[in-house]
């Protein structure tokens, strides 16, 4: 039916592959934001007794990144689990 | 994702250059009203007191040596979860 030449995967145009680039740089860029803000509120004193960062609160950071990435894989499944019950009593 | 092309990425860059400005921007005011809301509270005084200045140079510095921290684990976790 389709005579013509050409491949059969569609082109992406210039525009959204743009785009694409584009939202996932603020994706991570947001997420990058979110994690150093919400660290720093449970890892950093306030005090301020130093400039640098003491080994416990440096320990307490790697600790917080790691567990923000966790986070965001197991809220991720959870919202995939919600997302199938809801389809399923959608469709009865 | 699709790879761009040499265009595609000059174009890009462009893009990424005035979102780095941007986002150095809001960094900027982020830590302002962040180390002034730790480290200014004594309105007996219009000028800030020694004690204060002492602490918003520590408080920037230390936000900003955080923030490096913070960078370098972020980079090792986006890397194990892309393969």
């Amino acid at each position: 039916m389709f005579g013509l030449g050409g491949g059969s995967t569609p082109q992406v145009s210039s525009q959204q592959k743009l785009q694409a680039a584009e939202a996932e740089l603020d994706m991570v860029t947001g997420m990058f934001n979110q994690l150093v803000n919400q660290c720093h509120r449970k890892c950093i004193n306030k005090a301020y007794n130093e400039s640098d960062v003491t080994k416990q609160e440096a320990i307490c950071l790697d600790r917080c990144v790691s567990k923000y990435f966790e986070t965001n894989l197991q809220v991720g499944e959870n919202m995939q689990k919600l997302g199938q019950s809801g389809a399923f009593m959608g469709r009865q | 994702m699709d790879q761009l092309n040499i265009k595609e990425q000059q174009e890009f860059q462009t893009i990424v250059e005035q979102k780095q400005m941007k986002d150095f921007m809001n960094l900027y005011s982020n830590l302002v009203s962040r180390c002034f809301d730790d480290c200014v509270n004594d309105f007996t005084s219009a000028n800030l007191t020694t004690k204060e200045n002492s602490c918003l140079a520590k408080c920037s510095e230390k936000f900003l040596k955080h923030s490096e921290r913070i960078g370098q684990r972020f980079q090792e976790q986006k890397y194990v979860s892309t393969f």
